[in-house]
């Protein structure tokens, strides 16, 4: 018997506890399960060979003790408690991994894993840095070599028409999730922030037909649910590095707020734009992964090549998405998280910070370490910023 | 007797006083030349990618990553580092970064260069040059000053290829492609703002310059093979800012880096060494603690002798690049080898960290050193990451031992010179043993 019996946010749940078990018996029925870190490996292209995309995270709840003998205590703590669960064994039922540099420690970490992990297949993407026309074309040739790597790995061509049939089905899965999230909108909003990091999570475990067919039954769970989250006074929006835990977020619901929209890539930033279909389809995969995911890791300017700078006008560039997030779904405040030592968001934050100030909009900015234990500090925090807006 | 002046454990060559002294006047002009009303842009150290094409269009390039080392170096640094802190950046940012922003907060709040500035301080920019080399922060400290300059930024492209996919076949053209294409709309930019053509002449005689400079450089460093070996890590920060740096007249500079190979050829012949008695040679990694320099010194005393050092500010391995016609493709293929041609044998190895670890590896075996002192930063990632994988390599395939000293390039609360020279001591002992144990396992050294 699978564990396919439970069906909604019962099934997100047991996923959610134990995201390896699903894989795990998938693997068992001859399926290849390829582990991807961070939101930057292209997983249509592992989709499209009928293997499963298997997102590495983290775990708040474990003290890192493998990692610390090859990634110093001075780099992203998630990356790090990544690692040490990979040092641990506790990713052996991976039979490869798709690896990139989303960011410069997400880049070391993949070259630390593949020289002590034991893996079948490795890829590595060197995904640009800027958005550049040159740097669209220069990430569809790494991925025409991502292409040839996988068909040599599992001896199958990687035609169009199977990619194009992938990005299809990621697409509906990115539709599903704008469809969860528009029932974030009615105050009180039909799905908890809980809740929705739980979902997230678990379509990030699972074969994207699979994570598809989960969302249409959420959907249709929470279009009749009676046990809707309880109405709070306070709706809140969370931004950030990457939350892979719903700890967090129960502090903030615990609290008098509902949390009703993210900016995170356990969230929103992996599922709010659709790949675009080319002829090519490697030239929309490109410029999704490139142009479309809204991660501070990539340089933008508010124009190509702009010679003179207004510093409202590149914020706006940059950030206005937020504040039409904040537009719609009625957001009071934005809640900035960026995980100790992670220097993409750090750098970001003043500037967000000047942004959100122009539009009247508050914020505060919490620095935690990927721990449960500094999760408890941060409740004062986040109930007296809560207080502020009432 | 006692009033006599001590003997210094380093023996500095005397041609790197004349080359020090030709960097600091180059500075102090490019200060002048901009405060004269000559265009000036702030830049990351680019690997040269960027900077014959700054050079050719006439612009004044100023560095300040190398300005953080100049702040630390003169204990101004500590007033910035707080002033970054206290506009909202967090502590454990990039030291260069949180002293760039502080000064600049500092100058957009006096509107002029504040008086403690050294060496004259930084103008006022008219465009910002980050890079995609290395770290993110190359980029994202600069996008961070968009709160105090309202002035326009490019970031040049650099892979980093350093792995086994960016060794599959056309992998190595795609990329030179990718950065000549980029450097054409960098060139695009340049002209726009300032509103005039490159001399692609001038681009020519610059990029040669540098590519000989950076020749002369590296067999400069090869002389430090020798036993005993006659420079010092010193000398080389003291020198590799030239290189890296690269400004004024190019030809000159050139000039004063053979001067410095001749005295170091010579002191070979006469086998003379940095430091009198040479015990240990050592590699260090990455960035020195700027403030502290002075350890090196009581180091030396022991008989430590720093060969070789951070690899990523040691010039690329010579090619041969004159059939390449078209400049930038020269300047891009040059830029690439620095990134790359240290790694070649990595992946025969199959060691996977091809970048940033194992050019050490290679650089123990070839300058024999006995230990490897080891700086992680607590503001750097990219100088830290990659740190006790080296050590763990060092020590499984060729029984060379660390020793780790943790610190910071600019914020001097974080480094502790007392601790480090109390451990030195029992890591003599561990060096000892693990030299005897190369004897008995049949190494060179």
């Amino acid at each position: 018997m699978t564990e396919k019996t439970k069906k909604g946010l019962a099934r997100v749940e047991e996923i959610y506890e134990d995201r390896s078990k699903r894989a795990i018996e998938l693997k068992e029925q001859g399926k290849k399960i390829i582990g991807y870190l961070c939101i930057y490996p292209v997983i249509e292209m592992l989709t499209a060979l009928d293997m499963v995309p298997f997102r590495i995270f983290g775990d708040i709840k474990e003290p890192i003790t493998k990692a610390d003998a090859c990634l110093p205590t001075v780099v992203c703590p998630f990356l790090r408690s990544s690692l040490d669960l990979g040092l641990k064994g506790r990713y052996n039922f991976l039979e490869g991994t798709v690896m990139s540099h989303a960011c410069e420690v997400c880049e070391k970490t993949a070259h630390i894993w593949k020289t002590y992990i034991e893996q079948k297949y490795t890829f590595f993407i060197d995904v640009p840095h800027t958005v550049h026309e040159a740097a669209q074309e220069h990430l569809k040739g790494l991925l025409e070599d991502f292409r040839k790597t996988l068909e040599a790995f599992t001896g199958k061509d990687l035609s169009n028409d199977k990619l194009t049939k992938a990005i299809k089905l990621h697409n509906e899965q990115r539709k599903l999730v704008r469809e969860i999230y528009e029932l974030r909108k009615p105050n009180p909003p039909l799905i908890s922030g809980v809740e929705t990091i739980k979902l997230i999570k678990s379509l990030m475990s699972v074969p994207v037909e699979e994570g598809n067919d989960i969302l249409k039954d959420v959907l249709a769970e929470l279009k009749n649910r009676k046990n809707a989250p309880q109405k709070k006074s306070i709706r809140l929006l969370l931004w950030g590095s990457i939350i892979d835990d719903a700890s967090l977020i129960e502090i903030i619901e615990n609290a008098d707020a509902n949390l009703v929209m993210d900016d995170t890539c356990v969230g929103t930033r992996p599922y709010f734009d659709d790949v675009k279909l080319t002829a090519d389809p490697l030239e929309g995969l490109a410029y999704h992964y490139l142009v479309d995911i809204k991660c501070p890791r990539t340089f933008r300017e508010s124009e190509y090549g702009e010679t003179s700078k207004n510093y409202m006008k590149d914020l706006s560039s940059r950030f206005s998405y937020l504040s039409d997030y904040a537009r719609d779904w009625k957001v009071d405040g934005i809640i900035l998280h960026s995980l100790r030592f992670c220097d993409i968001h750090g750098y970001e934050v003043p500037a967000i910070r000047d942004f959100l100030d122009s539009k009247g909009i508050k914020s505060i900015y919490l620095e935690p370490d990927y721990t449960e234990s500094a999760l408890g500090p941060l409740r004062t925090r986040i109930e007296a910023f809560i207080e502020t807006l009432g | 007797m006692a009033d006599e002046k001590k003997k210094k454990a380093i023996s500095r060559p005397k041609a790197m006083y004349p080359l020090r002294a030709r960097i600091d006047e180059v500075y102090q002009n490019s200060i002048k030349a901009v405060q004269a009303g000559k265009p000036t842009g702030w830049c990351m150290v680019n690997w040269w990618e960027a900077d014959p094409i700054i050079m050719a269009m006439g612009i004044e390039a100023v560095y300040p990553e190398n300005y953080g080392a100049v702040c630390a170096a003169k204990g101004v640094a500590q007033k910035y580092l707080e002033r970054s802190d206290s506009e909202g950046f967090p502590s454990h940012m990039c030291g260069y970064a949180r002293n760039t922003i502080g000064y600049t907060a500092r100058m957009n709040d006096l509107g002029r260069i504040p008086e403690e500035a050294p060496m004259g301080g930084m103008p006022k920019p008219l465009f910002l040059l980050g890079s995609g080399a290395l770290c993110d922060t190359r980029f994202k400290w600069f996008q961070a000053l968009g709160r105090y300059l309202d002035v326009p930024m490019w970031t040049v492209e650099m892979p980093q290829p350093g792995v086994r996919e960016e060794m599959m076949p056309g992998a190595h053209d795609r990329n030179i492609k990718f950065m000549v294409k980029e450097l054409r709309g960098f060139i695009g930019f340049l002209e726009r703002l300032f509103g005039k053509k490159l001399d692609w002449a001038k681009l020519e005689e610059i990029s040669n310059d540098i590519i000989e400079m950076n020749r002369i450089w590296h067999e400069t460093n090869e002389l430090r093979k020798a036993r005993p070996s006659p420079m010092h890590s010193r000398d080389f920060w003291t020198c590799m800012t030239g290189c890296l740096y690269p400004a004024g007249d190019l030809k000159v500079l050139i000039k004063l880096y053979n001067d410095l190979y001749i005295e170091l050829k010579e002191r070979v012949d006469k086998k003379i060494g940095a430091i009198e008695n040479e015990k240990y040679r050592m590699t260090f990694a990455e960035l020195p603690p700027w403030h502290s320099l002075n350890i090196f010194d009581t180091l030396a005393e022991r008989g430590w002798n720093f060969v070789v050092e951070s690899w990523a500010y040691h010039p690329p391995k010579p090619i041969d690049l004159s059939k390449v016609s078209d400049p930038l493709e020269r300047i891009a293929r040059f830029t690439y080898q620095w990134l790359s041609g240290y790694y070649q044998n990595a992946m025969k190895a199959k060691e996977w960290w091809g970048f940033f670890a194992y050019p050490y590896m290679d650089f123990v075996k070839d300058y024999q050193c006995d230990g490897a002192l080891l700086h992680p930063l607590i503001t750097c990632r990219t100088a830290t990451n990659h740190l006790y994988l080296i050590q763990d390599r060092l020590m499984q395939t060729m029984k060379v031992p660390s020793m780790i000293a943790e610190g910071d390039i600019v914020d001097l609360k974080l480094f502790d010179a007392v601790d480090v020279l109390r451990r030195a001591e029992t890591f003599e002992e561990s060096m000892d043993h693990y030299k005897e144990i190369r004897r008995k396992e049949g190494f060179e050294w």
